[in-house]
């Protein structure tokens, strides 16, 4: 179904544990969707593996593996086996209720806006979830580099063809597009910008992927 | 897989590569001789078995620690990481991963885990550090990637053998100190795009770039 994936470098930068934290969540999510991903990243994951194990050893304490077993018998129930975690996605952990009825602001046309930065407190990356309402048009744009957006629900096209559900957007600061919102339902999106965002023209929020 | 090891380190001796030269139990044919361990632990947690996964693993992961920048804390992050194999190797099916891949993982999210917790000046975190790099679909039986899978770790060090030493410069430090490659790009005094394309090079060979990828 997902055609378009973050590129390969990204998905190291994932599996290497470097990611902001709504930068991993946009990966997070499209992984949820993508088995060819979810490959890539496991490949990835033996090669944090076997990078560990070439690189050089540091002994632990005499008395380390002493400790972890007194560890497990004092306190067992901190220790105990886990069970398979209910899989909730991180997104409803996130939002708490269904993106359709957060309280969207409507921003310019069909276009609506909603920044959850505040759910990402200790770090600088700018996080926004923008709605374009089903067979809406947003303004033509350009984008600027260093953005990650997924999309979370519906589907748009511009030139560069259809973006589903799950789809990585990258675009090229060269590229002007002009989404439209195909299918009936609103497609939404969630974008992660680097900080501190530049505010130019009348419109100070304009926002990826629709517009800037 | 032992043997491929003992050649990957003769290819490789100019860097620092294991000293640690355990072989536990020959590989029951296919099956990865940590992975067995980690059964052991699993299903019937199995102290001896523990203390040998401990034994190999841990110097490792306190090395992972120091490299990451986070040497007064190196200790802890063995012991947590430790505990969190204890805790999960209930969970572990050695048909979906080498052991060494599942506990670097585990080792992965746990520095993430531990850098958050030392930074956060919140007290809530709104998503745990699970929900974002716990991989998903690790229920599902998907015998063909299942194969691909146990299939990477061995494929990855044979073909890390072959790498130029510049190449893999850049990715230890992308994996072992936690750089960002810009940050490396910084730190070798080299363009980010040469970063990349060593970077790109590198996953071409290891088979991780999607032929249908225009990057
Ligand atoms: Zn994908």
């Amino acid at each position: 179904m997902t055609r378009h994936h973050p590129d390969s470098l990204t998905l190291m930068e994932y599996s290497a544990g470097n990611l902001s934290e709504p930068r991993a969540l946009c990966i997070r999510l499209h992984l949820e969707q993508c088995p060819e991903c979810r490959g890539r990243v496991d490949t990835l994951d033996s090669l944090g593996a076997v990078m560990m194990d070439q690189q050089p050893k540091v002994s632990v304490s005499d008395t380390s593996f002493e400790q972890l077993m007194a560890r497990i018998d004092e306190a067992p129930e901190d220790t105990s086996p886990v069970a398979e975690a209910p899989k909730v996605s991180p997104l409803q952990k996130l939002l708490g209720q269904d993106i359709n009825d957060l309280p969207w602001k409507r921003q310019l046309g069909d276009v609506s806006v909603l920044d959850i930065t505040d759910k990402f407190p200790d770090q600088h990356d700018r996080v926004v979830l923008q709605k374009l309402v089903a067979g809406g048009k947003a303004p033509a744009h350009t984008h600027k580099g260093d953005e990650t957006t997924v999309i979370l629900q519906g589907a748009f096209s511009d030139q560069n063809g259809v973006f589903n559900q799950w789809d990585f957007v990258s675009l090229d600061e060269h590229d002007e597009h002009r989404p439209v919102a195909v299918g009936n339902e609103d497609c939404i999106t969630l974008s992660v910008l680097s900080a501190p965002v530049k505010l130019t023209g009348t419109f100070t929020r304009l926002l990826n992927p629709f517009i800037r | 897989m032992i043997a491929i090891k003992r050649s990957t380190h003769a290819t490789v001796k100019e860097r620092p590569v294991t000293t640690l030269d355990q072989k536990p139990a020959k590989a029951e044919g296919r099956k990865d001789p940590w992975g067995v361990l980690l059964e052991k632990v699993g299903k019937h947690q199995d102290r001896a078995a523990y203390q040998a996964l401990f034994e190999h693993f841990a110097p490792q992961i306190k090395y992972y620690a120091i490299s990451n920048g986070i040497a007064n804390h190196a200790e802890e992050l063995v012991q947590e990481v430790f505990i969190s194999i204890w805790r999960r190797s209930c969970l572990y099916d050695w048909r979906k991963a080498a052991a060494s891949t599942w506990i670097f993982t585990i080792a992965r999210n746990q520095r993430i885990d531990m850098l958050r917790k030392l930074q956060r000046r919140n007290a809530e975190m709104a998503v745990e550090t699970e929900d974002l790099w716990q991989i998903p679909g690790e229920n599902e039986d998907e015998p063909v990637t299942s194969l691909h899978r146990l299939m990477s770790e061995r494929r990855i060090r044979e073909s890390l053998g072959q790498l130029p030493e510049e190449q893999i410069t850049v990715i230890a430090k992308v994996y072992m100190e936690h750089k960002s490659h810009q940050m490396v790009a910084d730190e070798l005094g080299i363009p980010l795009g040469t970063v990349k394309s060593r970077v790109r090079l590198a996953l071409n060979k290891l088979k991780v770039i999607l032929q249908d990828q225009n990057v």
